[in-house]
């Protein structure tokens, strides 16, 4: 499979996305630094770099709290489905503020002419023995490189290339660098700041952020059992009537991926869960002029054979369905992507 | 998400968040203790004890 490079395609929704992104983390960066200059006027170019590295810290952490929220919510509520839709470019803004955070830290030490002591800090082997001490700037590097990792790879160009299973894969990486984050501001900031509002807001956010993902994580158990099989291995769905109108119930196949049976009048059909573009959850799009439309980024498919509208060449896996007394069964063997399978009722 | 990532997903997330509370508790429990505050200096003396 190749993939071919295409630009960010705009369109009204992006630009409002990213417009309101990008005024929100100017607004707080800016506020923040005005404040904290009316306050305490900050003397010489050190003190500017340590203002502008503590506004771009926080505002880093909360960026990267909020984002790891909008997958568990929408998952769990999908009045939060429009939030995920540009999640990509809110991971990329994360990044570009923890890497002025990251270059705010090193201008700290430039400033003062102490860059030495900065890799002094870095590769002195004792600081790395000690668990109060630890170089807390080496796990901050460590998760700015997963953020780099990932905002490096966000395009739909890294996502064709990689394939949406390995791309997710390397994305998870975000879980692990957010937990080093927790440690980077534990060890660090916590150690010198005695106020008790660092670790509320530090254990609140990863105490959110965990605990969503867990509730998304249990919540999701349910859907991976297998529903009840027929003697020859089909799926039992039930009437067709059961599924509404222009909406799909989910099934999930022995050992395999889910399948989403959508109904839209007479005709039903089943195709993977899993969409082509992001494995993004098909099953809980609907049916709008005859395509099924996936819920995170839009992407659409044939209800009859699950193949994107021309131009468009995406394909998705599609399952045999037939009606016997008034049951719908499906067979959880895939057919090959864009496989003619939807079945028409009372034909 | 396939299958494997919700899988995944399970079991990552409640090691993560035992792992990160584990980290973060010893960071606060192990706190050096707050600077001991400055000697204040003495009260000026007032009026009374001066005009003694």
């Amino acid at each position: 499979m190749s993939a071919g490079f295409r630009a960010v395609q705009w369109n009204r929704d992006k630009i409002i996305y990213d417009a309101v992104l990008l005024a929100a983390a100017a607004l707080f960066i800016g506020g923040f630094m005005a404040v904290g200059a009316r306050l305490d006027p900050p003397a010489n170019a050190a003190a500017w770099a340590d203002l502008r590295l503590r506004a771009c810290g926080l505002c880093a952490f909360g960026m990267i709290t909020l984002i790891l929220c909008i997958g568990p919510l929408a998952r769990l509520n999908a009045r939060f489905l429009p939030l995920l839709y540009n999640r990509r470019h809110f991971g990329v803004l994360a990044f570009c503020v923890a890497l002025v955070h990251g270059v705010s830290v090193a201008d700290w030490f430039y400033s003062q002419g102490t860059l030495a002591d900065l890799a002094a800090e870095l590769t002195t082997g004792a600081n790395y023995t000690k668990f109060i001490g630890f170089t807390t700037k080496a796990i901050g590097l460590s998760a700015l490189a997963v953020f780099f990792v990932m905002a490096a790879t966000s395009h739909d160009y890294w996502l064709g290339f990689l394939s949406p299973p390995v791309w997710k894969a390397i994305h998870m990486g975000v879980y692990g660098a957010y937990g080093l984050l927790i440690l980077h501001v534990s060890l660090g900031l916590m150690q010198e700041k005695r106020s008790l509002w660092v670790p509320v807001l530090l254990g609140g956010s990863f105490a959110l952020v965990a605990g969503l993902h867990i509730a998304a994580g249990w919540r999701g158990r349910e859907g991976d059992r297998p529903g009840p099989l027929t003697a020859d291995g089909w799926i039992t769905l039930g009437p067709p009537e059961a599924i509404p109108e222009g909406r799909a119930r989910i099934v999930s196949a022995p050992g395999g991926e889910r399948i989403a049976v959508f109904r839209a009048g007479a005709v039903v059909s089943a195709v993977t869960n899993l969409c082509a573009h992001q494995n993004g959850p098909l099953g809980e799009g609907r049916v709008v002029d005859g395509c099924i439309v996936c819920p995170w980024h839009g992407y659409q498919y044939r209800l009859e054979d699950g193949c994107a509208p021309a131009p468009f060449t995406e394909k998705l896996a599609t399952h045999r369905l037939r009606l016997r007394g008034g049951i719908l069964e499906v067979d959880p063997a895939p057919l090959p992507p864009g496989t003619a399978a939807a079945l028409e009722l009372g034909a | 998400m396939m299958r494997a990532h919700r899988a995944v997903h399970r079991w990552l997330w409640p090691v993560l968040a035992l792992a990160v509370t584990l980290g973060f508790t010893l960071a606060l429990a192990w706190r050096p203790p707050p600077d001991p505050p400055q000697e204040r200096p003495l009260d000026p003396p007032t009026g009374a004890e001066t005009a003694k």
